[in-house]
């Protein structure tokens, strides 16, 4: 039995469902029943129950690409805001793919307090401490560019489905992104006034990530965008 | 304030309400910028902001739990907000409130979710008038599902009371000076838990049963107004 | 605790500022919007919410009695006080006033009584024994820069909204406010001057200068803040930006 729409706006203690049903992120089980653990849409595949948060902080998971910003430094690397309940840590070994003797090198010529960096998650063991690396290219300190932050939640419906909707920005503005899953977004771009067209798109995705045919009105606010000052 | 001849009159109070009655009630989710999950309501004269941080880093770092997240509530009244001006900072009163508040709250939310780090809720009652622990109460459990912290339920609240031996809901300021007796509840609505209860002045068992019964259905109202605010938040229509 | 300002963030910030332009699309000379409500507490003798972009502030005035100073022992006393509430900011902690709530509460008080704007004198009740007492309180609600503007705005706005007690000693027909004293900041961000810094722009300037003047355009009270200078051409540039601001902001506490 299932009590709600697909798609519906649920709140923290809303039945969803009852009987035979697994229940995924953003939901919990008590006996027979699946509850709605946040606010967010319902979201019912086959007997699958999730909800979509709308709101909520980032927590690591490895693999993750985030954007983090270098707060302090330590003797062999830096702790880094990750605009999450956790700090991590990313060692200059990680950073420069290379042993660095601590001894002969003084490593605060790689980061700065202040620096952006584009890493990815290595590690989060059970206390929650997280390690980054950097291994692709493109990843390390990031320069220029404008610095968006969304809230985390939204992050999926900025990507798209396979990455649909970034692809669409990208192509429409041609500018470039880099999307953390923390909730902060680089776009970098020649022209000022198509980087701040990416932007806008990205914030009525955050304001709009619940309604759906979402991915075709961006397209059309961008061509709008695009044809206005021309 | 001075005494009201009488508190009732005919079946109504001061204000007009029947014994039964919740005072007019308003909440609104997300209305502070900075803050990850914010709540304003008001509950007659009451006006009350929740917001919450977090869950965020843990300092001091002593006071981290290693498996779980920490909830912190301050419970604070504006120095403008009562009839004599309230010298600002917490007080004995306040401190008590935030405790109680915390411990109302904490049953529903899933803090193991978030080992070593901290949820702080910050109330602030900006004008009162009587049942602003129960107004805190139900604007930061509207605040803590706006922040996406995840919840079991939310927590409804609400003051019954004993006033000229007539069981009342939602007590205002007469009522809960003159009156007999004041006893502030929270619950959690689904499960029918209560999570805060208070009393001081006399109940006999009766009058106690029947008080917390009035407390269930008040507590009910509040509930859907709570989830309503939710719901409205996101109910924002499409661009163009 | 601080936050810290990404370097991404502050380059672009400078730069925008360099072509002319603001990080929230206004003009260098542009205020944000601004919304006054006054008469928004009951329990307050006079109070105002004032929206400076997404800044909130809320201000309360009480009239209490009080003992006067021994050197004005005729004369009403007014007190500011300004909380930063933990509400308002990530960066802001429960726990005794900082430097910054104590700044900003002086500096508000500064305008109020250097222009004169309330007649204290006129709230004397009992000469030596007992006067009247002007308590200013500022709650900051939600923080977004500019809180020194939207506290005095809404300070001033505050007191217009004063109503008499209801009280055998208060002898005056209205409350005796005399002048509308109006503060505006401007911060100077790679040798450029803004006015009403958001928080962003707060973060990366130089200096900040905040000129409270009064209808007559003349200045009652002045602070500069931050560790960067301002040279004299640009005090003058500055005095002129937040007098023409000021004339503004003193159109919405009508």
């Amino acid at each position: 039995m299932i009590y709600v729409q697909n798609r519906e706006i649920v709140v923290p203690g809303q039945l969803i469902a009852e009987g035979n049903y697994r229940h995924l992120e953003g939901s919990f089980r008590e006996g027979d029943r699946i509850y709605s653990a946040v606010v967010g849409l319902a979201d019912i595949k086959g007997d699958k129950v999730r909800v979509i948060p709308l709101q909520g902080r980032y927590v690591p998971r490895v693999g993750d690409l985030v954007i983090g910003v270098v707060i302090d430094t330590h003797s062999s690397g830096w702790i880094l805001d990750i605009n999450s309940p956790y700090t991590a840590n990313l060692f200059v070994s990680e950073l420069v793919h290379r042993k660095v003797d601590l001894n002969k090198e003084d490593i605060s010529k790689f980061l700065k307090i202040g620096d952006v960096v584009l890493a990815a998650v290595k590690e989060v063991d059970e206390y929650m401490r997280v390690l980054l690396e950097t291994p692709e290219r493109g990843m390390g300190r990031i320069e220029g560019g404008k610095l968006v932050e969304i809230s985390p939640a939204k992050i999926p419906r900025v990507l798209g489905r396979k990455g649909s909707m970034l692809k669409v920005i990208e192509s429409k503005t041609g500018c470039t992104l880099a999307v953390g899953q923390n909730g902060r977004i680089i776009v970098w771009g020649d022209d000022p006034r198509m980087v701040n067209l990416a932007v806008e798109a990205i914030l009525m995705i955050e304001r709009e990530a619940h309604t759906s045919g979402l991915t075709d009105r961006v397209a059309l606010m961008l061509e709008g965008g695009k044809s206005e000052g021309k | 304030m001075e005494k009201p001849e009488k508190l009732i009159v005919d079946g109504r109070r001061l204000d007009g309400r029947a014994p039964d009655e919740l005072r007019p009630l308003k909440i609104k989710a997300g209305v502070l910028e900075r803050a990850d999950g914010s709540a304003y309501v008001e509950l007659g004269n009451n006006k009350v902001f929740a917001a919450v941080y977090g869950p965020r880093e843990m300092h001091p770092r002593h006071d981290q739990q290693p498996d779980a997240a920490v909830l912190r509530c301050r419970y604070s009244m504006a120095p403008f907000s009562v009839e004599d001006r309230k010298k600002p900072g917490p007080d004995r009163r306040s401190m008590e409130i935030s405790k109680v508040t915390k411990e109302a709250l904490e049953p529903v939310l899933f803090l193991e979710l978030y080992p070593r780090s901290v949820i702080d809720v910050f109330i602030e009652v900006l004008q009162a008038d009587a049942g602003t622990r129960t107004a805190g109460i139900n604007a930061a459990a509207v605040a803590l599902a706006d922040a996406g912290v995840p919840m079991r339920d939310l927590v409804s609240s609400v003051a019954v009371g004993k006033v000229e031996d007539t069981i009342v809901l939602d007590l205002i300021k007469e009522e809960d000076q003159f009156g007999t007796t004041d006893m502030p509840v929270a619950i959690i609505p689904r499960k029918k838990a209560i999570t805060l209860l208070q009393m001081d002045g006399h109940f006999t068992k009766e009058e106690f049963k029947q008080a917390l019964d009035l407390a269930f259905r008040g507590c009910e109202k509040i509930y859907e107004v709570q989830r309503q605010a939710l719901k409205e938040k996101y109910a924002i229509k499409e661009s163009g | 605790m601080e936050e810290i300002v990404s370097s991404v963030k502050r380059d672009y910030i400078i730069d925008l500022v360099k072509q002319g332009k603001r990080i929230d699309g206004r003009a260098l000379d542009q205020l944000r919007e601004v919304v006054v409500e006054k008469g928004v507490i009951k329990t307050a003798n006079g109070s105002a919410k004032v929206k400076l972009g997404k800044t909130q502030v809320l201000v309360g005035v009480k009239l209490m009695h009080a003992e006067p100073f021994p050197d004005t022992p005729e004369s009403g006393v007014l007190i500011v006080n300004a909380e930063l509430l933990p509400l308002a900011s990530p960066t802001f902690e429960p726990g005794p006033p900082r430097v910054e709530a104590i700044e900003l509460a002086r500096v508000v008080d500064r305008g109020i009584r250097e222009s004169e704007a309330i007649d204290l004198d006129k709230l004397g009740i009992k000469p030596g024994e007992d006067v009247w007492s002007v308590f200013i309180d500022i709650d900051v609600l939600d923080h977004d820069g500019g809180l020194i503007d939207a506290s005095a705005l809404a300070s001033i706005a505050a007191l217009t909204d004063v109503k008499p007690p209801q009280d055998e000693d208060w002898k005056l027909p209205g409350f005796p406010l005399n002048r509308l004293p109006v503060a505006v900041t401007v911060a100077k961000i790679d040798g450029k001057l803004v006015v009403d810094p958001c928080l962003d722009e707060e973060r990366v300037m130089d200096a900040r200068l905040t000129i409270t003047t009064i209808e007559d355009g003349s200045i009652c009270s002045m602070q500069k803040g931050g560790r960067g200078y301002f040279t004299r051409e640009e005090l003058e540039q500055a005095y002129d930006l937040a007098s023409a601001k000021a004339v503004e902001l003193r159109e919405k506490l009508r």
